[in-house]
């Protein structure tokens, strides 16, 4: 942060660069590109006249605009870019056109760095806002202004790059997930009347036993119930997605993703798993 | 045309489609991705691929050039791009729907305030235009 005040500060005070000559002077085949464009059919654009707001256009550096130093936007973007603010959308643009443009006239360009502001946290992301004037002049006279402010910021990682949320493992559930690492769905039994409970627990609902083992269920059910989640965001979710609560026919119901286009209750299902950050999550899809 | 203080201007709707974009970055010199590829715009936060601010700004200025009859009546024209205008990849596109209001005329000079709204959401803020009378 104190390489952008220092760099902001060494900017400022180098106050107006040098100038930059247009790559072309005003010209009528890049006026009637830019006319197609924007869909603009005015006749005086035909005959020689420069839409005003074009006037950024003449001197803008191209696809592959070689570095400029001494240019205070480019040398400001440099700057934030290497501290990680490294995506640009434009915030406010204010032009002053003091006279027409004809074809013809060959503009060069000249730019102050007049503030910058941040950090400063935006929908976007954290960033700061940079605001450069730029005058163009055609030969010593100043034809137009502008006053230019940009956000340079961090994007924000996305959801689904996000680290997932992963189980907890536990002494009463290791045995579910060893199963799941190793393809089978296990519903927890208990060792001494026989039920079956999931998801696992440490001691039987039905007759107080702590001795438990499994079964390994045949994959296959129906939807009993089911929530298209929409919000809040989760992370590593790509969001809506639908949690499925899933009836065996062995006598117990397993929440997991539900994985096809169209979920309903009733529908058969079979168990398949889905490798999340180290875990095989059991998940649901559409009975063929 | 001459403007008079309060005047109301009709509505002009412009349609956006990505072929424009891509036209308007060529034709402008502006190449940045967030204009032209979904998957960097969407790297970086935002909806998709959304318009350049200047080419909004320059529909705007086109719209306040009808309003005037004629290219060159713009003397200042500022606005703050207050949200992204998402252009989405259909044959539509999205369209962008611009009124203004004279907030002052004299006999030389008038400023216009524009609204501009796109999927019922103002796009532009503090957009204000002074032109020529004639």
């Amino acid at each position: 942060m104190s390489r952008i005040l220092e760099e902001t500060d060494r900017l400022k005070a180098l106050g107006w660069c040098g100038e930059r000559v247009a790559r072309d002077p005003v010209n009528q085949p890049m006026i009637n590109n830019w006319v197609e464009a924007m869909g603009d059919t005015h006749p005086a654009y035909r005959e020689g006249l420069a839409p005003p707001a074009m006037v950024q256009v003449w001197t803008m550096r191209g696809l592959h605009p070689a570095p400029q130093p001494d240019d205070p936007l480019h040398a400001m973007s440099a700057v934030l870019d290497e501290a990680g603010f490294t995506s640009v959308v434009a915030t406010n643009c204010e032009q002053t056109y003091h006279r027409a443009l004809k074809v013809g006239e060959l503009l060069t360009v000249r730019s102050r760095l007049s503030d910058v502001v941040g950090p400063k946290k935006t929908s976007l992301g954290v960033g700061w806002f940079v605001t450069t004037e730029s005058t163009w002049f055609s030969g010593e006279e100043p034809v137009a202004t502008m006053l230019f402010r940009i956000l340079k910021y961090q994007p924000r990682p996305q959801a689904a790059a996000a680290s997932p949320i992963t189980p907890v493992v536990s002494r009463d559930t290791a045995f579910f997930w060893e199963g799941t690492a190793a393809g089978q769905l296990r519903i927890q039994r208990c060792e001494a009347c026989g039920r079956l409970r999931h998801p696992p627990g440490p001691m039987c609902p039905a007759c107080g036993a702590t001795s438990m083992g499994f079964v390994v269920s045949e994959g296959a059910g129906t939807v009993y119930s089911y929530v298209v989640h929409h919000h809040p965001p989760v992370p590593g979710k790509r969001l809506p997605f639908v949690v499925a609560l899933v009836e065996l026919p062995e006598g117990v119901r397993v929440l997991g993703e539900f994985l096809g286009e169209s979920v309903e209750i009733g529908r058969p299902v079979r168990c398949t798993f889905v490798r999340v950050g180290g875990f095989h999550l059991p998940a649901w899809e559409a009975a063929a | 045309m001459r403007f008079e203080q309060s005047q109301v201007l009709p509505e002009q709707i412009f349609q956006v489609t990505r072929a424009d974009l891509v036209r308007y970055a060529g034709a402008s010199g502006d190449f940045n991705p967030i204009h032209w590829s979904e998957r960097f715009a969407t790297s970086v936060g935002l909806p998709g691929v959304i318009a350049h601010g200047m080419f909004t700004m320059a529909l705007a200025g086109q719209a306040v050039a009808v309003w005037a009859g004629t290219g060159d009546a713009i003397v200042d024209f500022g606005v703050r791009f207050t949200r992204p205008v998402p252009v989405p990849d259909t044959d539509e596109g999205t369209d962008i729907s611009f009124t203004a209001v004279v907030k002052a005329a004299d006999a030389d000079f008038a400023t216009l305030e524009l609204t501009a709204v796109c999927r019922g959401e103002k796009v532009l803020a503090q957009a204000r235009a002074k032109v020529k009378q004639f």
